[in-house]
């Protein structure tokens, strides 16, 4: 099958956002507001003192999470990577579980069991990430492996970083996927630079031309329009229930702030910030929807004040009980599965079953 | 972190940026003493050797102290400066989180029981296994006895267990009456073996918290009892009365013995309750307490406590006849011993013993000071006294003022 | 109730398991269309279809991966590694993905890696390995590792049953050499050790291909009456049992296939010295392969492996102290 390339949008209203209400766009910049708004509280909280180890945000990147979550269907499954924050806030995770999360609280997603963005919850069909990546591509395709298996319309979809592409499980997973054309979409969020090692160290051809190497289509998209990445995951979804098989969709968006907290990413040329910061995808989608004639700044002030108050809830939150420590390792019971997660796409509302 | 009522005092501490990073250097403050500032608004400039960064306040209010200068590097977590905040501050951010809790420590293995803790028994160089020394410890086996045929000519735990089916053990301990005859005496059942009764147990109990609770001291003094003796022939009653009466006058006297000190708690009564310790035989004793003492005489006391040891030895005191009592008065009886250590009645702080009153060769100095020797009924009084309440003087002069009232017992009785 | 072997009661238990329950699947490398490399699922896909019974790419970190994924959304995963000793492949999904998924984040992973494992026919150092001990070390993991045809069946039947993920220590030597009694449908060994046979004076402790081993060693030891412990399960450990028959018996030799330093017995050693101290008559004894790869000619590699000789001059020396 031949790799389609899309043109990478450059601004405005974009022809990509055909299927598109406007409270989809709504959500769509509400939910990057959220999640930007949410990583810098908790950044703030870090110099605080007040939240333990490292931590990682998805700074300038946040249209690839939400454009892409934003096109799941309830009964889809997402492997959610750290820097993917959206995605969590859209199938359901509320922002008051995940600063908890951060500052280690018990009310966190993990219970303080795991830190910082590694954390799924599996009652909305999240996996939590481990930190060898990309791992997590086995198991989206794996849970694509089972939803064939079942003759069931699902998809699962996960996402990557461009150097984790140079890991054994990276080809793994697009060889088993492309064998058995599964209906798994594989979101390569390609923002530059991996920690501080930058692309031409990473691969000799670029990922998305890989996918036709592996019997699949490779789509580019800009990965800073976030209309134009729900549209891109839509198409992927679309194939998948159609038997199609795999879709690559590489993301193409910067990582704006360092690979931690405590990187101060001097290793990036200034020139380059300052480029990505025009393509901001928070500002691209309000000035969209300032066209069309939506109040932006109370979506930011609403935005703003539930921060606020799930901050409030966090930090009032108890840490987890030392005599809890060791519980927990095995399933005592029945394993039960991944549950349904919210889809708020007006497209999903159509169908009888919510499936578009 | 001080707090009170109007103001809370919050710390704001060196962040650490990053898992590995152990330090900071503050590059540059940006408020002074003194100076208001906002909630998350920088507060000072740091440099970790990850990254350099601002640091944001963690509340509004008014900067309080500066504790680490420019250019001065410090441990992740050491307090640079302290804000206070004001109780009404409209800027008021939400309590510091709770202080995290300690590493669960993981569970202690617990170490094997008792038995572990037993020394090794080492003949010589012989050494025996924790399985041996544990068999012959619970059949009192003499490994010295027990001829090893491990390693070395070790004891096994074989050769062990081979020995007790052979007969070894305690009955080997016992030799045979006749050397040829295979009778074993039985050994004899122990008379008045058992447990304690509960009685005894709790005056156990008592006795040995008293002298856990306590500074308990005694100390005697010698009392001429002869005029005790010419008064109570006449009136018909036991020297012991004469004792209870001399010592509610002592007590009134010096007050701060009648008194109870409950851990720090000190209160003296104004009127006695005066305990008199009754044999119950065997059984243990039992202090009834003649309540309002002060207010009998001699007889009253004296029939106050025929009554009470009458009551006491048939079981019949009630709950309130053995509560309240300020001092206690212990007479063991009439047997010949002459000095003890009575213990405390808690939460009291002195008890008088009154042992044998003893026919005694003593000097008298009559009118004139001129001395001879004269056969008295003498007793020795010991008082056993809480060195947490009062001192040795104080005791002495009880005891002197109570001898005083006994030896000035009129012939008449009162 | 049939005879057969350990093999066959592997394949009885999959078989059986495949029919009973519509979400089980096996999955590995030639498993499908070949049967497997040892035959295991000879029949399988023809019974029950090839997704299903499903022949995998040749990539053992995806084989653990993908049944990751797969049982999250309900399967009941059983992969095949070929041999044992191609688990290191895959060893970051199963120690990183599926030990610590439950512990993190509350999600069970049910699925049941088979690892044939083991040596004793010239495999070489890449063929014979015994990794359960790295499995072990790893929490969120159980492994068993039967040693009779009938735990062989009755343990795959509880891994699979078990929503954890469980490594099923399956000795390639025992394939064909140890048959037994096995009853018929699906039944529930439990994760226990099991006495092979009762004694007094000593105990051997062993699992997998060394229970027959510790068994023919001591069937006939200067009179001795020698217990052997069949550990059967080595996560969870049972304890419990381990210290019975230290107290009884006071004497104990441990047999190790694997290497020796920090092998299953190794840990075995451990709690007896804690928690059986009092017991003991005796050091605590280990007899194991030592730490080397196992070589491939036979005069090297059965030097290697723990004998039925080394097995028996361990404990007689043992008895004698």
């Amino acid at each position: 099958m031949a790799t389609r390339i899309a043109e990478p949008a450059t601004g405005g209203p974009s022809a990509a956002s055909a299927h598109l209400q406007p409270e989809d766009r709504v959500e769509l910049l509400r939910a990057m507001l959220l999640m930007r708004g949410l990583e810098e509280r908790a950044m703030t909280l870090y110099r605080q003192g007040k939240v333990p180890g490292s931590f990682y945000d998805g700074y300038g990147q946040e249209a690839v999470s939400a454009g892409a979550a934003f096109a799941m269907g309830p009964r889809d499954r997402l492997c959610i990577l750290h820097r993917d924050l959206a995605a969590h806030l859209i199938r359901g995770v509320t922002p008051a579980r995940v600063l908890g999360q951060y500052l280690g609280r018990e009310t966190g997603v993990t219970r303080g069991r795991d830190g910082n963005v590694h954390f799924g919850d599996w009652r909305l069909g999240c996996v939590g990430m481990v930190s060898m990546l990309p791992d997590m591509m086995l198991v989206a395709t794996g849970m694509a492996m089972a939803f064939k298996l079942r003759g069931e319309a699902r998809c699962a979809i996960t996402w990557f970083g461009d150097g984790s592409t140079s890991r054994g499980d990276f080809h793994e997973a697009m060889n088993w996927a492309g064998v058995q054309r599964l209906p798994v979409i594989f979101v390569l969020e390609n923002n530059q630079y991996a920690y501080s090692t930058p692309l031409d160290k990473q691969f000799a051809v670029d990922p998305v031309q890989r996918a036709a190497a592996y019997g699949f289509a490779g789509v580019t998209v800009d990965g800073n329009d976030v209309e134009a990445v729900f549209e891109a995951t839509r198409a992927a979804r679309q194939r998948a229930l159609a038997g199609e098989g795999p879709t690559l969709i590489e993301a193409v968006t910067m990582r704006m702030h360092g690979h931690a907290a405590h990187d101060d990413m001097k290793y990036v040329p200034k020139e380059q910030v300052e480029e990505w910061r025009k393509r901001d995808p928070i500002d691209r989608q309000s000035a969209r929807l300032s066209e069309l004639g939506v109040d932006v700044e109370a979506v930011r002030a609403a935005v703003a004040a539930e921060i606020d108050a799930a901050t409030e809830e966090a930090l009032a939150a108890p840490m987890p009980d030392p005599a809890d420590a060791a519980s927990g390792v095995f399933c005592e019971g029945e394993a039960e599965p991944l549950g349904d997660g919210r889809a708020p796409w007006s497209g999903f509302a159509q169908e009888p079953g919510g499936e578009a | 972190m001080s707090s009170s009522p109007t103001e809370t005092v919050v710390d704001v501490t060196m962040p650490q940026m990053g898992v590995s990073v152990a330090e900071g250097t503050v590059v540059a403050w940006r408020v002074a003493v003194g100076d208001p500032i906002a909630a998350d608004e920088t507060i000072c400039e740091i440099s970790t050797d990850k990254i350099d960064t601002e640091v944001p306040a963690p509340v509004s209010g008014v900067v309080s102290e500066i504790l680490v200068p420019v250019e001065t590097t410090v441990e992740v977590g050491t307090v640079l400066a302290r804000i206070a905040t004001g109780a009404g501050a409209a800027a008021a951010k939400p309590a510091d989180a709770p202080a995290p809790a300690t590493a669960a420590e993981p569970p202690v293995e617990a170490l094997p029981g008792p038995n572990g803790a037993r020394a090794r028994q080492a003949n010589g160089n012989r050494r025996y296994s924790p399985v041996v020394q544990r068999i012959a410890a619970e059949h009192g086996v003499d490994l010295s006895q027990v001829p090893g045929t491990g390693r070395g000519g070790r004891v096994r735990k074989q050769d062990v267990l081979a020995f007790l089916e052979g007969g070894g053990g305690r009955e080997a301990a016992e030799a045979p009456l006749h050397i040829e005859s295979p009778y074993r005496p039985e050994p004899a059942p122990a008379v008045g073996s058992g447990q304690l009764s509960r009685m005894r147990r709790q005056i156990g109990e008592h006795m040995k918290r008293s002298l856990e609770t306590s500074a308990t001291c005694t100390t005697w003094i010698e009392v001429d009892m002869s005029r005790v003796e010419a008064a109570r022939r006449r009136l018909g009653v036991t020297a012991l009365a004469f004792v209870a009466r001399a010592t509610i006058d002592a007590l009134r006297e010096h007050p701060s013995l009648n008194a109870w000190l409950e851990g720090e708690r000190y209160t003296q009564h104004p009127g006695v309750n005066l305990g008199i310790a009754v044999s119950l035989g065997d059984d243990g004793l039992i202090v009834p307490v003649i309540h309002d003492a002060h207010e009998l005489s001699v007889e009253g006391l004296a029939a106050r406590i025929r009554d009470l040891a009458t009551r006491a030895r048939a079981r019949q005191l009630t709950p309130d006849e053995v509560r309240d009592g300020t001092f206690t008065i212990t007479n063991p009886g009439q047997y010949g011993s002459i000095m003890a250590t009575p213990i405390i009645n808690q939460p009291q702080v002195g008890i008088l013993d009154f042992e044998a009153v003893v026919k005694r060769p003593v000097v008298v100095t009559d009118a004139d000071g001129s001395d001879s020797i004269a056969i008295r009924p003498v007793t020795i009084l010991g008082l056993s006294w809480d060195h947490r309440a009062l001192d040795g003087a104080l005791s002495a002069q009880f005891l002197a003022s109570v001898k005083r009232h006994l030896e000035g017992v009129v012939a008449s009785g009162s | 109730m049939a005879t057969m072997t350990y093999l066959q009661a592997i394949s009885s238990a999959l078989r059986d398991e495949l029919r009973a329950d519509e979400r089980v699947i096996v999955m590995g490398e030639d498993i499908g269309v070949f049967g497997g490399a040892f035959k295991v699922t000879d029949g399988f896909i023809e019974e029950f279809g090839p997704d299903r019974v499903m022949d995998t790419p040749l990539a053992e970190s995806a084989i653990i991966g993908t049944a990751v994924g797969a049982a999250v959304v309900g399967l009941r995963p059983v992969c095949e590694m070929q041999f044992s000793d191609f688990i290191s492949c895959g060893f970051d999904q199963l120690v990183n993905v599926a030990g610590k998924m439950h512990y993190r984040q509350g999600l069970a992973v049910p699925i049941t890696v088979r690892l044939p494992s083991g040596g004793g026919f010239s495999g070489g150092p890449f063929h014979s390995q015994n990794p359960e001990a790295w499995f072990m070390h790893a929490p969120g993991i159980k492994v068993v590792a039967p040693s009779t045809a009938h735990d062989a069946k009755g343990l795959l039947h509880s891994a699979i049953h078990d929503p954890n993920p469980v490594c099923f220590m399956e000795h390639k030597h025992l394939y064909r050499r140890v048959k037994g009694e096995v009853p018929d449908g699906v039944y529930e060994t439990p994760f226990t050790a099991r006495v092979a046979r009762p004694g007094r004076d000593l105990v051997v402790i062993a699992y997998g291909a060394m229970v027959e081993v510790a068994l023919e060693a001591t069937a006939d030891l200067d009179g001795a009456a020698v217990e052997v412990l069949d550990l059967r399960s080595l996560v969870p450990l049972d304890e419990a049992a381990i210290l019975d028959s230290v107290e009884r018996c006071s004497k104990v030799v441990i047999v190790d296939e694997a290497n020796a330093t920090c092998a299953a017995g190794a840990q075995v050693a451990a709690v007896i010295a804690q928690h059986g101290f009092e017991s003991l008559d005796g050091p605590v004894v280990r007899v194991a392969t030592p730490d080397v790869p196992i070589p491939f000619s036979p005069p090297l590699e059965q030097a290697v492996l723990p004998s039925v000789d080394r097995v028996r001059e361990a404990c007689r020396e043992l008895l004698a102290y």
